[in-house]
């Protein structure tokens, strides 16, 4: 009989977890109450369902166990029963489903007074573009990238000059205002997702998605990646503050539009931009900031002639031999904090100076861009 | 009833081998054809068990394994899914399973065609080497295991973000098309055999629900698997000579490449419409053996058969058009939603039927339990939680904050991971003493039960619950730097710790399993030749193990369905399909 | 097919299908298992090509790059001089010229295809391996056609699995790819019809009701049948 109480076990232990465990959704943070009454009235049918079916079989399994000589009822078929749970399951079901669909229903139609914000998605990192004053974003798409157009905005749009571009991987957005998140990507499939406000939807490059919501909790959260996107997945994480109408019109104030951006481009040395082009074409700001923030490599930012820690406690000084090696057997030395995820890269001599000369470009010259620092 | 005729089956020519090689190795008798596929299997499910640990230390002890980084980490999730759902479970429960219980459940000699059959497990076996000869590169070269996720969604499949976007791509693509030839010569096998082999007085409606199930899982196949292979084509091709099938204009970590213009998400209906369908390919077989294991255990008929025979049918047919509800955040056109949210909760009806039946065929019955009656019952309660839990993911607006979340990683494990392979260990355990005439022991079949059922429910079922919280999935680390972040409370990390002990414990126990196979094998208690009292064909062989060809000059001839358990007014409680009628019942 | 078990007239196609379904033994009457067994074969080919269809269909569709225009693409131009002699005052080209004559032979198979069959029915051995033979010829004929307007598309016009100077690189990607695939299964279909042909004539199944033509005339059947919704798909859309 041990099965028996072992089922029944199972059956109570799970009943006991689902109340007793603190692991639940976190705070809601936006308009989608609805998302949630739908978790809850699904759980509440199905909770009760498995409830029920667990214990009818915990009963029978003890109840019916072996006799011998015992014959068991001869019963093929009951069709009222069957039936009746036929139908039983169907108002179950209708039940689930119809606060669903109309939940889905909102969610894919988007209110005429929700504000535009694109997100773009890279590996491993985000950025975003507001339409500016205008309200109407400039065309664009991936074939028009470089690296001084990180967004694949199309040459002379008219529409696109005040378009507002925050390579920063943090986003405000005011409270109360409905957003239309409108998602594009640059290489792979990536999925904008910040756990409190629930909705999520995955970029995909050559299309642009979108979902909407309406923040209702003043907070910082973090936005992740929730679709697998290659080795720095795990590390592809921005913020979204929601913060008072104020602080938003502070921050939005400070932020460069796309002319203002093009017009600021600080020059580099033609052996520094050779060197930016090598480090690019080697995906190396798939991992490596150049804003100071931390992604799956350490900054590039200020990085020439600093100190820095090493995993093994030693410390030094970031120097030319220092980043030969780096490049060319970067698991023998691992900074601290960061894990040893980076593949060598086969540069000659040449190629390794320019990137330096672009090393040394980004101390301090980069502070005065960088209006918006993280934190 | 046409019985007069002498079926074609019964005088057709076998093909018997002289030598050992013929006898054991290029074999065409459906039963060692079926020990083949199932030592292969589990073998290769060994290797993915060990994958599955490793991911699990990460989870829970980051930077304790020394060189397992993102790659290997990513590599693993990839090579780990792919292996148990298509070269472990569809290939025990349809190679394994489909070949030892088709022909001697249907009373037939063996398949139709046996050297068809006896093929498509040599190239199940190159498919499998294909797939795993990238372990050993990986020793010796810088070619790495593709970690694109089983779902190998492009562009990322492809491009140099990903681990193995070079070459274990190809091996992993080139190894599922031939797992596919494979699959067709064995699946076109088994429904020739279900429709036009069967023994006198076999109708289909007298057929075992173990034959329904794979019958339909293995239709189910025949349809699903040509949209994976043209995915697995157009990709190799995107891969290997630059088409744009899948790959639209992407700026690849620094590098604009050469594509232009294809679409992602073609993909990933093409292997939707494959993938949904798997779900039934592995589940359905299983609800069969399930079915046949409560009925023969509890010693009662199955509660309404031909509902389940129907459920079964609608099942499959329903599998076929919801295949989008894996892509409800992919950003298809939002009418889909509506659509697929309704044919994926609908599909529900049919298997909640399922459910009940077994449960009503508890009900007074008269049940032993025996070790595959524990896995059965366990099978039920296992999958009435990953059926629920799919109520919640099919259900459109509930999926948009769980999917890519922990929240599906436990649901599908529960409900396509671990129930399959309780219904398979329970088969085994059934079917083990008809295999080789001798018993697996039962004391050790308790204790490996106990650990699987146990241990899975632990692992599986809190982990819904990391889901709730927002723990995303296929994330190598979820603290970053050291630290937590705010939404993966310090009490999520130890719930993971928990969850990784457990998983580590269930694996070990599953050695417990093969030595029970192996020692039982040469030391186990002699078998008769139906030591369950069951009724249907397979235990009714003049010999045990069954020779070649199964039955004598004669086949069987069936008078009544495989479920005459405690008919009133006989003096055994079962009454096998052989035994004629009398005609004054 | 006749047998013994074939419904008498009077049922109606329900009472005998739902009689079949439910009788013992066999769910086709008659109907051997390699016969059957190539049916069911099919059904999961049709889904290849349905697949591959379906998504040249929507690539086809939502493709934003300009689709060649196929009645330029595939014309052919009737020379206006034969060794030497002038007939013409210059090259006509004529839309799809060359498809219209490749299907032209494809459906001709499928005609001596049946004629075969039916030899096979009577048991006309020679009639089987002569008419078997023809088919295969005529498909050699389409697949070689096949190869020489591959060969126009890649030297002439320049277009690639991964390149199209026309536009969409779709273009080339889907076409080679699919007519490729059903090239395939042409050539795999005459290796077939000359294996079977070569033992027809052996005497390898003299013993039996000749099934086999009529089972390898499925299949010829339907990689014509597919050539159809090629031919619609690629070249009059």
């Amino acid at each position: 009989m041990l099965i028996a109480a072992i089922l029944f076990m199972v059956v109570l232990g799970t009943v006991i977890f689902n109340f007793m465990s603190p692991w639940t959704f976190l705070e809601l943070g936006s308009n989608w109450a609805l998302i949630d009454f739908t978790v809850l009235v699904t759980f509440v049918i199905c909770g009760v369902a498995f409830v029920i079916l667990g214990l009818y079989m915990v009963w029978w399994v003890y109840k019916y166990r072996y006799v011998p000589g015992r014959l068991a009822e001869y019963e093929p078929e009951n069709p009222k029963l069957e039936a009746r749970l036929t139908i039983i399951t169907t108002i179950g079901v209708v039940v689930m489903l119809a606060p669903g669909l109309v939940a889905w229903d909102q969610y894919v139609r988007v209110p005429p007074d929700a504000t535009e914000l694109e997100v773009n998605s890279e590996q491993w990192k985000w950025s975003y573009r507001l339409p500016g004053e205008d309200g109407i974003f400039g065309f664009a798409h991936n074939k028009y990238i470089t690296f001084e157009n990180p967004m694949g905005i199309k040459d002379g749009d008219p529409y696109a000059e005040d378009d507002i571009i925050i390579t920063s991987q943090t986003v405000k957005i005011p409270i109360d205002r409905k957003v239309k998140v409108l998602l594009r990507s640059k290489d792979v499939l990536h999925d904008f997702w910040v756990p409190e406000i629930r909705a999520k939807m995955d970029s995909v490059p050559g299309m642009v998605t979108y979902f909407w919501f309406q923040p209702t909790l003043l907070g910082e959260f973090d936005v992740l990646c929730a679709e697998l996107c290659g080795r720095g997945h795990h590390t592809m994480r921005g913020e979204m503050h929601v913060v008072s109408l104020d602080e938003y019109e502070t921050w939005l104030g400070a932020q460069l539009t796309w002319a203002e951006m093009k017009a600021g481009a600080v020059p580099l040395s033609p052996q520094a931009l050779q060197g930016r082009s090598i480090a690019e074409s080697n995906g190396c700001f798939a991992c490596h900031s150049l804003d100071g923030s931390r992604m799956v490599g350490p900054t590039w930012t200020n990085l020439w002639g600093s100190t820095v820690q090493m995993e093994d406690g030693t410390s030094l000084v970031v120097d030319e031999e220092y980043v030969r090696e780096s490049i060319a057997e970067p698991d023998v030395k691992i900074r601290e904090g960061y894990g040893p995820e980076m593949v060598a890269a086969e540069l000659t001599d040449e190629e390794v100076a320019a990137v330096i000369d672009f090393l040394k470009s980004q101390v301090q010259e980069e502070s005065s861009e960088q209006v918006e620092s993280v934190e | 009833m046409a019985t007069a005729e002498i079926p074609y089956q019964e005088t057709v020519p076998l093909h018997h081998p002289k030598t050992w090689l013929g006898k054991y190795v290029f074999s065409q008798d459906h039963k060692v054809i079926a020990v083949q596929y199932g030592i292969t299997a589990m073998a290769v499910g060994l290797v993915a068990l060990v994958l599955s640990w490793l991911m699990r230390i990460q989870i829970a002890f980051p930077g304790f394994l020394e060189g397992f980084g993102a790659d290997e980490y990513l590599s693993s999730i990839t090579m780990h899914g792919m292996i148990m759902v298509i070269y472990l479970l569809t290939a025990f429960l349809l190679g394994a399973f489909g070949n030892f219980c088709v022909p001697l459940m249907c009373g037939a000699r063996d398949m139709v065609f046996p050297f068809v059959n006896m093929l498509s497990y040599w190239v199940y076996l190159i498919s499998v080497l294909v797939l795993l000869v990238v372990y050993p590169l990986m020793l010796f070269t810088d070619i790495q295991a593709t970690g694109a996720g089983w779902t190998l969604y492009p562009p990322q499949t492809i491009t140099a973000g990903t681990p193995g976007a070079d070459w274990g791509i190809v091996l992993m693509l080139a190894s599922l098309a031939i797992f596919i030839v494979a699959f067709t010569m064995g699946g076109l096998n088994y429904i020739t055999t279900i429709l036009q082999a069967r023994t006198r007085g076999m109708t289909l409606m007298r057929m075992p629900l173990t034959v329904w199930g794979i019958f339909i899982a293995t239709f189910l196949g025949l349809i699903a698997f040509p949209a994976l292979f043209v995915s697995a084509v157009m990709m190799l091709l995107d891969r290997l000579i630059g088409t744009s099938f899948f790959m639209p204009a992407i700026v690849s970590l620094g590098q604009k490449l050469e594509y232009s213009g294809g679409q992602p998400l073609l993909f990933q209906h093409l292997f939707w419409f494959f993938g949904h369908p798997e779900v039934y390919i592995v589940a359905l077989p299983a609800f069969g053996v399930v079915s046949d294991l409560i009925s023969v255990h509890a010693r009662k008929n199955i509660f309404g058969y031909r509902m389940m025979v129907w459920a079964i049918v609608a099942i499959g047919i329903l599998s076929l058009i919801v295949w989008a509800h894996h892509m409800y955040v992919a950003g298809m056109h939002p009418a889909f939603g509506f659509f697929f949210a309704t044919t994926t909760l609908i599909i529900a009806v049919p298997t909640a039927i399922k459910v009940y039946n077994w449960t009503l065929t508890l009900w007074r019955a008269n049940i032993k339990l025996t070790v595959p009656m524990l896995f059965a019952l366990s099978f039920v309660l296992t999958f009435i939680m990953g059926g629920i839990t799919g109520l919640f993911l099919g259900n459109v607006i509930i999926d948009i904050p769980l999917s890519d979340t922990y929240f599906v990683v436990a649901h599908f494990h529960m409900v396509m991971g671990v129930s399959p392979i309780l219904a398979i260990f329970g088969g085994i355990y059934h079917w083990y003493p008809k295999l080789t005439g001798r018993m697996l022991n039962d004391t050790v079949g308790k204790i490996h039960f106990y650990f699987t059922f146990v241990g899975t429910y632990v692992i599986y079922f809190p982990m819904h619950y990391l889901g709730f919280v927002g723990v995303p999935r296929r994330y190598y680390e979820t603290a970053l730097g050291g630290h937590f972040p705010d939404w993966y409370p310090v009490s999520a990390h130890h719930l993971n710790i928990f969850i990784t002990i457990a998983a580590l414990i269930v694996g070990a126990a599953q050695m417990l399993f093969i030595y029970n196979l192996v020692h039982s094998y040469f030391k186990g208690k002699k078998a008769s030749d139906n030591p369950w009292g069951a009724n249907s064909l397979e235990w009714r062989t003049p010999q045990t193990p069954p020779s070649h060809g199964n039955w004598d000059e004669r086949l069987p001839t069936v008078h009544r369905w495989a479920y005459d358990f405690g008919v009133p007014g006989h003096d055994t409680d079962h009454i096998p399909q052989d035994v004629p009628r009398k005609e004054s019942a | 097919m006749t047998d013994a078990t074939a419904p008498s007239t009077t049922e109606s196609i329900l009472t005998s299908t739902a009689r079949d379904w439910s009788s013992d033994v066999t769910t086709f009457k008659g109907v051997p298992w390699g016969k059957a067994m190539m049916w069911i074969f099919l059904v999961s080919d049709t889904f290849i090509f349905t697949c591959f269809l379906v998504s040249y269909m929507t690539v086809r569709m939502t493709v934003t790059d300009p689709w060649p225009n196929p009645s330029e693409v595939f014309a052919l131009a009737i020379p206006n001089e034969l060794f030497g002699w002038q007939f013409l005052e210059s090259p006509i080209p004529v839309p799809l010229l060359l498809i219209a004559i490749m299907t032209f032979v494809l459906i001709s198979s499928s005609g001596t295809m049946a004629m075969a069959v039916n030899m096979g029915y009577q048991r006309n051995k020679k009639g089987v391996v002569l008419l078997m033979s023809a088919t295969a010829l005529l498909g050699f004929t389409f697949v070689a056609m096949q190869g020489y307007e591959w060969s126009k598309l890649i030297f002439e016009e320049e277009v690639a699995p991964w390149n199209n100077p026309m536009g969409a690189a779709q273009f080339g990607s889907f076409f080679f790819m699919v007519t490729g695939f059903h090239g395939l299964h042409v050539s795999a279909g005459v290796i077939y019809l000359a294996i079977i042909a070569y033992r027809v004539g052996r005497g390898h199944y003299d013993k039996t009701n000749f099934e086999i033509v009529e089972i390898t005339g499925l299949y010829w059947h339907f990689v014509d049948l597919v050539w159809v919704f090629i031919f619609a798909l690629f070249y009059l859309w």
